[in-house]
C-alpha cells in the first residue's frame, strides 16, 4: 500500500447509496440495522392494533409474578399481566423516544456548536455561556413544569427530554470544530473560496462526526431511561400504558425475589443500544470522508 | 491564559445571575407549595407559615430579598428542614459528594480512557467488541440495577464489602463503581471513536513513516489529540458527579447532595433548589473554564477568546 | 521508509501494554475488596440498639414538626402530661393524676415533683404554658397548631385575631398545677396530651439558641432518651437519660440510620447491620420471603386508603353510581397485589377503634352493581363518559388504581382513565378542583374515630369530596361531645353507615399495615397502631438471643 505523503483537500463524496453499500460490507452494523428495523416495525404493528402475542398488555389474570414458562416466556407481574406482551407494548414509546431525543439533540446540538465552533471569539464565548445556564436549571423544574403546561402526552415527553439533551452534543460539536478549523485541508478549502456553509457542512462535519455519533448513541438509552422519570413526575404514560424505562423501574426492586421483572426490560434496552452502538459505529465509517476516499490502512 | 480565566470569573456573575432569577421563577410558577402536605392546613396556618418565610410579599420583593441576601452569601433557610438554613444543609453535604465523586470520576477516566483506546487500535477484533459490550452495558442499564447488583452480589451473596452506608473507606467502594460505569462507559466509546479519528490523519501516518519511535507516535499525538473529546465531556461530567447522585446516593445511604437535587423539588423547598442550583453552575462555571484552557495545553492551536 | 503494514505490529504492542495496566488495576481493586472481608464482627453490641429512620427527621422542634420521623424520635427524647400505653390509652405520666370539671371543658392536671429536664432542671406547669403558648404563637407558624384548637381562645390567638396569649384558655396555676379550659366539651382531648404537639418546652433554651435549640449541644429534654449525636441525613444517637424520672432505660444506645432505599436497608438488617426494621425497610418482595420467620411480625394501622368521589362531577353526582363503584370491587385483590397484608376494608372506621361495624359498608356485589348502574340509565356501562381517577405517583398506589381500574372494567363495563401527577402537584390539584375520582389515604393522629370522621364534615380543609350533609355534621358534632363511651360509638357508627353505605362519597380499599422484623437479641420493642415506637423497654442482650434461640 502507498503512502500519500501530501495533504489533498479531500473532497466529501455525496451522499449516494455508496454509505448503504458501505454498512452493508460491515457485518455488525448490517446486523444492527436488522435488529433496530425488526423492533421498529414490531412497534409500528403494536401501533395500529396488531398484536403479534397471544395476550393483550393490559390482561390481567390471577397467575401474579409467575416466572418465565411456556404459557408466559418472560413470565408476568404484580397485576398477572403477560411480561412479553408489555415489553412489545412498550418498544414503541421507547423507541419513538429514543430516536427523536437523539434527533433533536443532533439537530439542536448540532447546529448551536457548529455555529459557536465555527464563529468563535466573542459569539462562541456568549453561546457557551448560554449552554452553561441551560445545563444548570433544575431538569425537573423543567420538566414538571413542561408536564403542566403541554398536560400529558407522547408530545410534552418528546419536548421535555430534547430540551434537556441537547447541551452535551452542542459542547462536542463546538469542541470538534475549534480544532478543525486549524486544519489544513480547511485552510486549503477556505483559501479556494468555498462559503461557510459549505465549509461547515462538507468539511467540518463530516470529518467530527466520529465523537457526535458516540454522542447520539448514547442519548438514546439514556432518553429510554428518563422517560420513567417523566413517567413519575406524572408527564408519562397514563397506566394501564407502559414503556421498557417504566417496566424496568419499576421491576428492579424485585432483583432478588422476581428477577425476570428487571432482566427481560433491560436485555431489550441492552439489545437496542447494542444495536444503535454497531450501527453508530458503522455509520460513522461509512460516511467518513477519509474512508470514502480510500485510504485506509486496514 | 489569566486573562482568560479573569474573563471567565467576570462572565460568572451576570450567568449566576440568570441562573438564579430562572430558577427562581420556576420555581414559583411550578403548581404546588412547599406547604401543601397531605393533611390540609387552614389557611390562617398557611398564612402565619407565609408570613414567617416571607412568602406574603410580592414576588418580585421576594425577588428582591433573596437577591440581596445571595449577595451576602446567604443561601436562605429551608421550609422542609425547618431548624436548618441551606448554607448548613450545603455545607454538611457538599464534602461527602465531593469526596465520592472525584474518587469515582478518577475510576471513570482511568478506566473509561485505555479501554476506549485499545479498542481503538484493536479495532474489529475482539478486544473491541469486549469494550462495546461492556460499555454498552454501562449506558444502557440504570444505575439502581447497576447498583443492587452489586449490593446483591459483593455485600450479600460473597460478604466483601459493605451493603451501605458511609463509615469506613471500604464503604466507598461499592457506590464509586455505581457511579463511574456510566461515565466510564461514554468516556470509553468517546476516546475509541476520536483515537480512530486520529489514528486515520495524515500527519499520524506520516509521522509514524518517519520512524518517530513507536511510544511517542502512539501517546504524545494520538492521545493528545484525540483528548479534546474527552476533555469537553469531562467538564460538565465533573460537575454532575462530584455535587452527587440521587440513585447512588438513595441506595447506598449517603449522605451527599445529590439528593436534594431530586428532593427539594418534590418538598418544593424554594431556597434549597436555588442553593443547589447554583452551587452546581458554579461547579460547571469552573469545570468549563479548566476545559477551555485545557484545549490550549492539548493543541496550542486551538484559539478561545481571552 | 516503512511499509504501512508494520502499524500491525505498533498497534499490538500499544494494546497489549495497555491491556496489562488495565489487568493489573482490575486485579488490585479486587485484591483490595477482598482483604476487607477477612475484619471480623460480631452479630450486636450489648445495649447497643440499631434501628432506621429511613429518612433525615425534618426538624425535631415538636412545634413545626409534622411528619412521622420526627415524631418517632421525637417521642423517645420526650414525655407529655400522659403517655400511650400498649394498649393506646392514656396512662399518667408528667402528669401523676387529672380531673375532668365542667361538664368535659375544664381539665386540671397535676404534674409530678420529681420530673428532670436532661440540664437538672424541674420540669413545671410553666414550661407547658410556655410551649401551647409557643404553639399557638402565630409567629411560631405551627402547622400543627390545630390541635390545640379546642382551647379558648386558641383559634383566635393563632389567626392573629386576638393579640395577647394572656385571655387562653391556658394557664399554670403553680409549678405543679397545669389548667386547661376548651371551648367545648371534646372526649378525645386527652388524646392530645400524649401528642408531641402538646409536649413541655424550656423557654430559656428555645429562646437563647433559636433555631439551632435542637441541636444536640443545645437541645434539652425529659424523655428516657436524650439526643448525644445527629449526622444529618445519615444518623442520629439517642443515649439513655440517666435523669429520667420514671425507669432509666436498659439499653444504653439507639443508633438511628437514615437508609432511604427499603431494599438496602433489608440487606443490612440481614446483614446483622440493623436490629430492627419496619416498613421503611422492607420492599415488598422482602416481605414475601421472610413470611414465616419467627422474627417477622404484622399488623394492620390506622391508616386507611380509600378511593374518593368528586359528587359534584358527573358521572359521580349520582350517588347510585358512587354505590355502584363501592359494590363493583373486590377488595380482597389489595393484599394479593400489594403483598404486604393488607386489611380490606368497607367502612370508614376502622376495626380497632369504638363505633367499627363490618356491617357499615357496603359487600362486593358485582350482580347487584350493575343493577344499580342499569337503574341509573347505563346498563353495562354503556353510555358513561370515561372518568378520570387521579392519583399520586407512588409505587404501591400505582397497582392500587391499576387493579380498581381493572375491576370496574370487568364488573361494570366502566372506563376509567388514570391520571398520575407528581405529588405535590396531585395536592395542588385536589385542593383546587379534584377530578371526578382520586385516591387518598388517611392515617390516625390519635387512636379515635374523631380523627377519621371529622374529615368528611363541612368544615374539614381535608374534605375534597365536595360532598356535605348536615345530618352528618350534627352527628359528629354530638359524638365529639359525648362523655358516655357507647352513646358516642353509636352515633360515630351511624355516620360511618352514612358515609359509606348511604351517600357513598368515599370508597373505603383497605387498612395499610406495618411489617415489622426484630433480631432475637432485642426484645421489649413497644408496638401499636398509631405506629409509635417507643423504645424506652428495650433489651438488648446475649441472653435474651439464647433464650428465643432455645424455646
Amino acid at each position: 500500500m502507498e503512502i500519500v505523503e501530501k495533504a489533498p483537500v479531500p473532497v466529501a463524496a455525496p451522499l449516494d447509496q455508496s454509505v448503504m453499500a458501505r454498512i452493508k460490507r460491515i457485518p455488525t452494523a448490517y446486523l444492527a440495522l436488522w435488529i433496530i428495523g425488526a423492533i421498529c416495525v414490531v412497534a409500528l404493528l403494536s401501533f395500529m392494533g396488531c398484536s403479534l402475542c397471544q395476550y393483550s398488555f393490559d390482561q390481567t389474570s390471577s397467575d401474579f409474578l409467575a416466572g418465565p414458562s411456556t404459557e408466559h416466556w418472560m413470565g408476568t407481574d404484580e397485576l398477572g399481566r403477560d411480561l412479553f406482551s408489555r415489553i412489545v407494548y412498550g418498544a414503541r414509546l421507547s423507541i419513538a423516544i429514543g430516536l427523536t431525543t437523539a434527533a433533536v439533540a443532533f439537530v439542536i446540538g448540532t447546529l448551536y456548536g457548529a455555529l459557536s465552533g465555527y464563529l468563535g471569539g466573542k459569539v462562541d464565548t456568549l453561546m457557551m455561556r448560554g449552554v452553561d445556564i441551560a445545563y444548570s436549571l433544575p431538569d425537573l423544574l423543567v420538566m414538571i413544569l413542561i408536564g403542566v403546561l403541554l398536560g400529558r402526552g407522547t408530545v410534552g415527553i418528546l419536548i421535555a427530554l430534547g430540551l434537556v439533551s441537547w447541551m452535551g452534543t452542542a459542547r462536542l460539536v463546538r469542541a470538534q470544530f475549534l480544532q478543525l478549523k486549524n486544519e489544513e485541508f480547511i485552510e486549503a478549502a477556505r483559501a479556494q473560496g468555498q462559503s461557510g456553509w459549505n465549509i461547515v457542512f462538507k468539511h467540518l462535519l463530516p470529518n467530527a462526526l466520529g465523537p457526535i455519533i458516540v454522542a447520539l448513541t448514547f442519548t438514546v438509552p439514556s432518553a429510554i431511561l428518563s422517560e420513567s422519570t417523566l413517567s413519575f413526575i406524572g408527564l408519562g404514560l397514563s397506566p394501564p400504558a407502559c414503556s421498557w424505562g417504566t417496566l424496568a423501574s419499576d421491576g428492579w426492586r424485585s432483583l432478588r425475589a422476581h428477577p425476570h421483572l428487571i432482566f427481560f426490560p433491560s436485555l431489550f434496552i441492552f439489545i437496542t443500544v447494542l444495536s444503535f452502538n454497531f450501527l453508530g459505529d458503522g455509520l460513522r465509517d461509512a460516511l467518513d470522508p477519509r474512508t470514502r476516499l480510500g485510504k485506509k490502512s486496514h | 491564559m489569566l486573562a482568560l480565566i479573569i474573563k471567565r470569573i467576570l462572565l460568572a456573575i451576570p450567568v449566576l445571575l440568570v441562573v438564579a432569577s430562572l430558577t427562581f421563577v420556576l420555581v414559583r410558577i411550578v403548581p404546588g407549595g412547599p406547604f401543601d402536605a397531605d393533611k390540609n392546613l387552614p389557611p390562617e396556618i398557611i398564612a402565619n407559615l407565609n408570613a414567617k418565610y416571607h412568602l406574603d410579599k410580592p414576588v418580585p420583593e421576594q425577588y428582591l430579598l433573596y437577591l440581596g441576601r445571595l449577595a451576602q452569601g446567604d443561601l436562605g433557610v429551608s421550609y422542609k428542614y425547618v431548624n436548618r438554613t441551606v448554607n448548613d444543609i450545603l455545607a454538611d453535604a457538599f464534602p461527602v459528594s465531593l469526596q465520592l465523586g472525584t474518587i469515582s470520576l478518577t475510576l471513570a477516566v482511568l478506566v473509561g480512557v485505555p479501554l476506549g483506546a485499545i479498542a481503538a487500535v484493536c479495532r474489529g477484533r475482539k478486544e473491541d467488541v469486549i469494550a462495546m459490550f461492556l460499555s454498552t452495558l454501562g449506558i444502557s442499564v440504570p444505575g439502581f440495577v447497576i447498583g443492587a447488583t452489586l449490593i446483591f452480589v459483593f455485600a450479600i451473596k460473597l460478604r466483601v464489602l459493605p451493603v451501605g452506608l458511609w463509615e469506613s473507606p471500604w464503604h466507598v467502594v461499592l457506590p464509586a463503581v455505581t457511579l463511574a460505569f456510566s461515565p466510564a462507559a461514554y468516556l470509553a466509546r468517546l476516546t475509541r471513536a476520536s483515537v480512530l479519528e486520529i489514528v486515520e490523519k495524515d500527519w499520524v501516518r506520516t509521522a509514524r513513516s518517519k520512524g518517530l519511535s513507536q511510544w511517542n507516535t502512539v501517546l504524545k499525538h494520538i492521545l493528545r489529540n484525540s483528548l479534546i473529546p474527552v476533555v469537553t465531556v469531562l467538564g460538565p461530567l465533573t460537575a454532575i458527579v462530584i455535587t452527587g447522585s440521587f440513585v447512588v446516593e438513595y441506595i447506598y445511604a449517603i449522605p451527599g447532595m445529590g439528593r436534594f437535587f431530586i428532593t427539594a423539588v418534590m418538598n418544593r423547598d424554594y431556597d434549597l433548589i436555588l442553593g443547589t442550583t447554583l452551587v452546581f453552575a458554579v461547579l460547571l462555571i469552573i469545570a468549563n473554564t479548566f476545559v477551555d484552557l485545557a484545549y490550549q495545553f492539548l493543541d496550542p492551536r486551538m484559539r478561545i477568546e481571552d | 521508509m516503512r511499509n504501512i503494514g508494520d502499524d500491525r505490529y505498533l498497534i499490538s504492542a500499544f494494546a497489549k501494554r495497555l491491556g496489562h495496566c488495565f489487568l493489573a488495576m482490575l486485579l488490585l481493586i479486587s485484591v483490595l475488596s477482598l482483604s476487607a472481608c477477612t475484619r471480623p464482627r460480631s452479630r450486636f453490641e450489648t445495649g447497643v440498639l440499631r434501628v432506621n429512620l429511613g429518612t433525615e427527621p425534618p426538624g425535631l422542634d415538636w412545634h413545626t414538626a409534622t411528619d412521622s420521623t420526627s415524631f418517632d424520635v421525637v417521642s423517645n427524647l420526650m414525655v407529655g402530661l400522659t403517655q400511650y400505653t400498649n394498649k393506646l390509652t392514656c396512662a399518667p405520666s408528667c402528669a401523676k393524676s387529672w380531673e375532668i370539671l365542667d361538664g368535659g371543658r375544664r381539665y386540671v392536671f397535676h404534674l409530678r415533683d420529681d420530673l428532670r429536664w436532661t440540664d437538672g432542671k424541674p420540669v413545671t406547669a410553666y414550661d407547658f404554658e410556655y410551649a401551647w403558648k409557643r404553639l399557638l404563637n402565630p409567629v411560631t407558624a405551627a402547622q400543627y397548631a390545630f390541635f390545640l384548637y379546642d382551647v379558648v381562645n386558641a383559634r383566635e390567638y393563632n389567626t392573629g385575631k386576638l393579640k395577647s396569649a394572656d385571655t387562653l384558655g391556658i394557664k399554670a396555676v403553680d409549678d405543679h398545677t397545669f389548667e386547661v379550659r376548651l371551648r367545648k366539651p371534646a372526649a378525645y382531648f386527652i388524646y392530645l396530651t400524649a401528642f408531641c404537639v402538646s409536649f413541655p418546652m424550656r423557654k430559656d433554651v428555645v429562646e437563647k439558641w433559636g433555631d439551632r435549640w435542637t441541636e444536640p449541644e443545645h437541645f434539652v429534654t425529659n424523655g428516657p432518651f436524650k439526643l448525644t449525636k445527629w449526622q444529618h441525613e445519615y444518623k442520629m444517637e439517642l443515649a439513655a437519660n440517666e435523669s429520667y424520672f420514671d425507669r432509666v432505660p436498659q439499653v444504653k444506645l439507639i443508633k438511628m440510620f437514615m437508609v432511604p432505599e427499603a431494599s438496602t436497608a433489608f440487606a443490612l438488617y440481614e446483614n446483622d447491620e440493623l436490629d430492627f426494621i419496619d416498613n421503611r425497610s422492607f420492599a415488598t418482595p422482602d416481605v414475601e420471603r421472610y413470611r414465616n420467620s419467627p422474627e417477622y411480625k404484622n399488623f394492620p394501622l390506622l391508616r386507611a386508603n380509600y378511593l374518593a368521589f368528586n359528587v359534584s362531577k358527573k358521572p359521580f353526582t349520582d350517588v347510585r353510581i358512587r354505590k355502584a363503584v363501592a359494590m363493583a370491587i373486590d377488595r380482597s385483590i389489595f393484599p394479593r397485589i400489594l403483598r404486604r397484608g393488607e386489611r380490606p376494608a368497607t367502612s370508614w372506621i376502622p376495626p380497632a377503634l369504638p363505633g367499627y361495624s363490618p356491617d357499615s359498608g357496603t359487600k362486593f356485589d358485582p350482580a347487584a352493581a350493575r343493577a344499580l348502574l342499569a337503574e341509573a340509565g347505563y346498563p353495562g356501562g354503556k353510555g358513561l363518559p370515561k372518568a378520570e381517577l387521579l392519583y399520586p405517583n407512588r409505587d404501591d398506589v400505582r397497582l392500587t388504581v391499576e387493579a380498581t381500574q381493572d375491576q370496574l372494567k370487568r364488573n361494570l363495563g366502566m372506563e376509567i382513565e388514570l391520571v398520575n401527577q407528581e405529588w405535590k402537584v396531585y395536592l395542588a390539584t385536589v385542593r383546587k378542583d379534584a377530578p371526578p375520582m382520586f385516591r387518598n389515604s388517611w392515617g390516625a393522629d390519635f387512636p379515635d374515630p374523631e380523627t377519621f370522621m371529622n374529615l368528611f364534615t363541612k368544615d374539614c380543609g381535608n374534605n375534597d369530596t365536595k360532598w356535605s350533609d348536615p345530618r352528618y355534621d350534627a352527628l359528629i358534632e354530638a359524638a365529639q361531645g359525648e362523655l358516655n363511651a357507647a352513646k358516642r360509638a353509636d352515633l360515630y357508627r351511624q355516620a360511618d353507615v352514612m358515609l359509606c353505605r348511604e351517600a357513598v362519597p368515599i370508597v373505603p380499599t383497605f387498612l395499610a399495615t406495618q411489617n415489622i422484623m426484630i433480631k432475637p437479641w432485642v426484645t421489649g420493642i413497644a408496638i401499636n397502631p398509631l405506629d409509635l415506637q417507643f423504645f424506652k423497654d428495650v433489651v438488648v442482650s446475649d441472653s435474651q438471643a439464647n433464650q428465643r434461640e432455645t424455646r
